[in-house]
């Protein structure tokens, strides 16, 4: 049940600067470049990184150091997603946007990256920590963001969701389908998966 | 042979959609054996085919008006169902060309095209429509002009970007669907949108397609037929309206079998466009009772023996384990075991019953 075999399911690697580019920006859904997230042999002197503190007494970082070896930190994820924008907009030709964190967050950079004219060969990802998933209530498009079990309550039209493989790249977002819409009432029971 | 148009007839609440024996005999049965797998079953579109549904480049048959309102009447509902990304403006235009030329060559008695440079004169008789606008500028239609044109055309259509060695599906008309979401599935690439298919890609299936399919040259379009089946007469069972229209299933009884299962065929076409190098893809819906298939003794032979032999993960993925059993009961005394021919023709010209 867990690995329904769908092919949408996108599938990750570690990472390792793409010798194509020249400037390697890494953004990470923490405080610290997580070890599991990169190549073997591979240090995050290789990047500028950017992290996310998750506390408000960080003070605002310049945007001066842009550079392999940099370490910037924001306060939290829109934080730094916001900075992303910005940033990109005003890059040129060469730049490679790596993520590691959450799958969410990899494809909201994902999302940012592409708005920005990158390609997808141009942009690198790794799936760190929490499985939890983001849903989209195919039925109301509600998103509820750490859901961990096989079946859920949508939070926007009540209707037990189950949570299938099948993902979409541009919602960041798993697809959530009603489970008793041929006879309401009969759901099974739900199971912890995704945690 | 003029064909007469139903307009009023419904696929959904009152579901009064019917069919004349001239339209059960030309429904593109979808299975040329007795069994069915998954396969590359992507032949040229040429006119002329097994049955008339075949005669036309996009085939306009009595449910022409009522499909177009019912179209109306979802669109209302939920505007998103169509959709096209920003960067497929030519292929919108494309599209709109194909459309029209074909509809105007292949019908002349309902619709007329006329160009005088870019300005383009549009006729479409049934649908009570004539209007005139500048080739290439959004600005003189009343909405873009792939919602425009497949707004008057029959079946749900696609359009597939080409770039990296890969389709991607970046825009759509979709309202009449077996259970598939544009607004989940937009932008995805080919294995992606596919991915819920089982065992095609082990096969596969996807691979041998997506390599031919890119090969796919202008002027040269191709077409396969895909099937499922749908309880009631429902063009619109979308994933959204799942909750609406899910319960349907359940309602199958030995009594009711024969006129409520449907069997759902899609004629799948598929053209390279000449400025934009996307491929349009039709997806034209048929449905079929399992009591008007039983008039033909071929097609309810076949019907029997392939859904009785079907592989239970393609049953299960098209929905069918809830009410297959019954449609079997009901089918089986109609198999007299005898031999059927090779390919989908009715090979007959009269109804049984």
């Amino acid at each position: 049940m867990s690995d329904q075999g769908i092919k949408s399911r996108p599938r990750y690697h570690p990472i390792a600067p793409d010798p194509q580019g020249r400037h390697h920006l890494l953004v990470v859904d923490g405080p610290d470049v997580p070890v599991e997230a990169l190549a073997e042999g591979v240090t995050p002197s290789a990047f500028e990184v950017w992290t996310v503190a998750r506390k408000s007494a960080v003070p605002a970082s310049p945007a001066m150091d842009e550079q392999a070896g940099a370490v910037r930190v924001f306060r939290a994820v829109p934080h730094l997603f916001s900075a992303l924008e910005e940033r990109l907009a005003r890059e040129t030709m060469g730049l490679r946007l790596y993520a590691a964190g959450t799958e969410p967050f990899l494809w909201d950079a994902y999302g940012i990256g592409a708005r920005a004219g990158l390609s997808p060969q141009e942009m690198a990802f790794a799936h760190v920590g929490t499985q939890a998933r983001r849903i989209f209530c195919v039925h109301c498009r509600t998103v509820m963001e750490g859901v961990t079990t096989s079946i859920t309550t949508c939070a926007g039209c009540g209707a037990p969701l189950f949570v299938r493989d099948h993902f979409s790249r541009r919602l960041a977002a798993f697809m959530a389908v009603q489970i008793d819409a041929e006879v309401p009432g009969e759901v099974p029971q739900a199971e912890e998966l995704y945690s | 042979m003029t064909v007469q148009f139903k307009p009023a007839e419904t696929f959904r609440d009152t579901f009064t959609y019917r069919k004349s024996p001239e339209d059960i005999l030309r429904f593109p049965f979808p299975f040329p054996e007795d069994e069915y797998m998954y396969s590359v079953n992507i032949e040229p579109h040429v006119r002329g085919g097994p049955t008339a549904a075949f005669q036309a480049a996009f085939d306009i048959d009595e449910h022409y008006i009522a499909e177009c309102r019912e179209r109306e009447r979802v669109l209302k509902e939920d505007p998103k169902r169509c959709q096209v990304l920003p960067h497929m403006m030519a292929a919108e235009w494309d599209s709109l060309e194909l459309i029209m030329e074909s509809l105007a060559q292949d019908y002349p008695e309902h619709f007329s095209l006329t160009k005088a440079g870019d300005l383009w004169t549009w006729v479409n008789r049934p649908l009570n429509i004539h209007q005139s606008f500048t080739f290439g500028k959004a600005e003189t239609l009343p909405c873009g002009p792939f919602e425009y044109i497949t707004r008057q055309a029959q079946g749900d259509f696609t359009l597939q970007d080409q770039r990296d060695d890969n389709l991607f599906v970046d825009g759509g008309m979709v309202t009449t669907q077996a259970d598939w979401s544009l607004e989940f599935d937009i932008g995805m690439s080919f294995h992606e949108w596919h991915g819920p298919v089982p065992l095609a890609h082990e096969k596969g299936v996807f691979d041998r397609a997506l390599k031919y399919l890119l090969r796919l040259q202008c002027g040269q379009p191709v077409r396969r037929l895909n099937w499922t089946m749908t309880v009631n007469p429902r063009l619109d069972t979308s994933p959204e309206n799942y909750p609406v229209w899910g319960p349907d299933k359940a309602s199958v009884t030995p009594d009711n079998v024969a006129e409520k299962v449907h069997l759902r065929v899609e004629l799948q076409t598929l053209y390279r466009l000449p400025r934009s190098n996307a491929i349009l893809f039709g997806i034209r819906c048929y449905l079929t009772s399992v009591a008007d298939i039983a008039r033909v003794p071929k097609w309810r032979r076949r019907l029997h023996r392939v859904l009785r032999d079907l592989h239970p993960d393609i049953a299960a993925y098209k929905g069918l384990p809830r009410f297959r059993q019954t449609v079997l009961d009901y089918l089986a005394p109609l198999d007299d075991g005898e031999p059927t021919s090779k390919g989908i023709a009715p090979d007959t010209d009269v109804l049984a019953g």
